[in-house]
């Protein structure tokens, strides 16, 4: 079983949540009207391949499996789909399953090209502290990525009770008032996550007389910590909308999807 | 020995004809006692609704038509009804008769098809004529079987899904919008008929604080004393806004109360939390301008009743399934009393 490596097992897992996306195609056609399991098995069984694929390059590394864009990226997945699968458990909140399963689908292809892990399974920094910086901000990107979803659940059921969809009665998804709240708290979370993980990064070792906040990467993490930290004000002191709050979760993380690799790419301190 | 049903319901009589039969449910022992002593049955279960009367029964004789007339006299001559019966009663033998009992259970043969009200109203009557031993193995049986078919129906269909009336629209609705109703103060401005069934529709589902204002002030504060409220007056309903979260409003005013440059204010000072208004007055008390504005929610009672009718319409299109579910068990039932009884295999 040597060729089967770390790599087969996340395609094996990404196929999954291609399975999964396409089951939830036909929930969505059907109004979400029931809450079964399905998607739920399906999610959960790309979820465990997924955490066998992190372990095996884990073990090969005997560290925390960050250490390029490929292993980020899955970092990032898997935080986003055990929280998924963990919500889920919430009354009326499986259907989140069908709107993370479509991110794990099309990031998990994406994580998947070559170039991305052009070394394999190749230790490339050692520490607790780097394991702590790296870990802890991808989580946060996981937080937020859920918050997206959240958020994404929210405004289609918005938008059905604003026009008078019938399906938004209809459907088993949870109410308007606790998909916002779960957003507002994903956000919370992922929020204390990025600073305790950009506070881990300040104290990492870097060549001398380069100051931490002069890296693209750093610079792109501090505004981004700006934009959540003003989302987060903005809704508990100048009372934001719930749908306002809830578009700027998504746009923020589809700005964070879009622009992590290429920061990553130039940032000289991640690649020292 | 066979099950057998007698009765006359609301698809076959009016109202008028079905309160002519009714039993009182103190004359229903006395009534099974009658029954059985005139032969004709062994065991029996009277079931009296608004909708429905019906005798259950189990006997030894054969159910042909010469059987049926004579308990159809035995139920015109119980009642002192001297008038003419036509297709108002119907008769049943089995499998016929069981598959009326199981379809009764499950409420598929209600008014409002899926109720449930009618699964505890014929517990209530077999329970009272199983106390009284005018049950036996063969009603027993029946009875039980009607009861786990219809929990079945229940857990695996939707006919019991969803708001068939306005009122529980309405709340559905509300549970659509808020976490837990059980938090949020609901509004009602003019104190119609429907606002008091609709506020109480949203009191049986939690709702602990309602506001009440009319034109008249002692009816708001009539029915605010009936819903264990409080009455505000008219003129003073908008400054109600800041803490209410749902608005029943069903006034008699000839134009819109209620419209967006009065409600903008108001959702600044609410901090937009989002506000459910359910309008069902004709003409229209809200302006539906209103339902622009960020987190306001506005239904009228066409919406309300398109939501009614679309659940009514989903529950038709379970009744097959259900007809299936039955068709089984009765079957299943037939065979076993097949076995249970070797003389009837022949």
């Amino acid at each position: 079983m040597a060729w089967f490596t770390d790599r087969h097992c996340f395609l094996l897992a990404v196929t999954f949540y291609g399975l999964s996306t396409i089951y939830s195609v036909f929930l969505w056609r059907k109004g979400f009207r029931r809450d079964d399991w399905v998607n739920y098995i399906l999610l959960a069984g790309g979820v465990a391949l997924h955490t066998l694929a992190m372990a095996k390059r884990g073990m090969t590394l005997h560290s925390c499996p960050v250490n390029n864009l490929y292993e980020a990226t899955t970092f990032l997945l898997w935080a986003l789909g055990l929280a998924s699968l963990v919500y889920a458990l919430l009354p009326r909140f499986k259907f989140l399953c069908a709107f993370t399963s479509p991110v794990l689908f099309t990031v998990g292809v994406f994580a998947l090209m070559p170039s991305l892990d052009p070394h394999g399974a190749k230790p490339e920094f050692s520490g607790a502290l780097r394991s702590l910086h790296a870990a802890t901000i991808l989580q946060a990107y996981g937080a937020f990525g859920l918050a997206a979803v959240a958020a994404a659940m929210f405004l289609v059921e918005q938008h059905d009770l604003k026009f008078h969809k019938i399906r938004a009665v209809l459907s088993q998804l949870p109410s308007i008032q606790r998909l916002e709240m779960i957003t507002a708290r994903l956000i919370f979370v992922g929020f204390m996550l990025l600073t305790i993980g950009l506070a881990a990064g300040q104290q990492l070792p870097r060549h001398e007389g380069v100051p931490y906040f002069s890296d693209i990467k750093v610079i792109w993490s501090a505004l981004l910590w700006l934009v959540y930290l003003e989302m987060l004000v903005a809704r508990r002191y100048f009372g934001r909308s719930p749908r306002r709050f809830a578009a700027a979760a998504i746009a923020a993380f589809l700005v964070l999807l879009l622009t992590f690799w290429f920061t990553n790419l130039f940032s000289a301190i991640h690649h020292q | 020995m066979s099950v057998v049903v007698i009765g006359l319901s609301h698809r076959s009589a009016p109202v008028e004809l079905r309160e002519r039969f009714a039993f009182v449910e103190t004359n229903i022992p006395d009534a099974l006692k009658q029954l059985r002593e005139s032969g004709l049955v062994t065991e029996g279960v009277v079931l009296s609704t608004c909708n429905r009367v019906e005798i259950y029964a189990a006997t030894a004789l054969v159910p042909d038509d010469q059987f049926f007339a004579r308990v159809k006299k035995f139920f015109t001559e119980h009642h002192a009804y001297d008038g003419e019966l036509g297709d108002e009663l119907y008769t049943f033998a089995e499998p016929h008769s069981l598959h009326h009992l199981f379809k009764v259970a499950a409420g598929l043969d209600s008014m409002v098809i899926g109720e449930t009200e009618i699964f505890g109203q014929l517990k209530k009557a077999y329970e009272l004529a199983f106390q009284q031993k005018h049950t036996g193995v063969r009603l027993n049986k029946a009875f039980q079987r009607a009861f786990n078919v219809a929990k079945q129906i229940r857990t695996e269909t939707n006919i019991q899904r969803g708001s068939v009336s306005v009122m529980s629209a309405a709340v559905e609705l509300a549970e659509k919008i808020f976490i837990s109703l059980a938090e949020h103060e609901v509004l009602i401005i003019g104190a119609g008929e429907t606002s008091e069934k609709t506020a109480r529709a949203l009191q049986s589902r939690g709702v602990k604080k309602i506001t009440v204002t009319n034109r008249s002030l002692e009816r708001a504060q009539s029915l605010a004393a009936e819903l264990g409220g409080r009455a505000v007056l008219f003129e003073q309903w908008p400054d109600e806004f800041e803490r209410i979260d749902i608005a029943i409003s069903s006034t008699a005013a000839p134009h819109h109360i209620l419209d967006r440059a009065k409600l903008e204010p108001l959702m600044k000072r609410r901090r937009h939390r989002p506000l459910l208004l359910i309008d069902i007055a004709v003409p229209r008390d809200i302006d539906p301008a209103v339902n622009e504005l960020d987190n306001v929610y506005l239904y009228n009672v066409d919406d309300l009743q398109s939501i009614a009718s679309d659940y009514l319409k989903q529950r038709q299109d379970e009744v097959a399934r259900c007809e299936q579910i039955i068709a089984g068990k009765v079957s299943a039932l037939l065979e076993a009393n097949k076995f249970a009884n070797p003389a009837v295999r022949g």
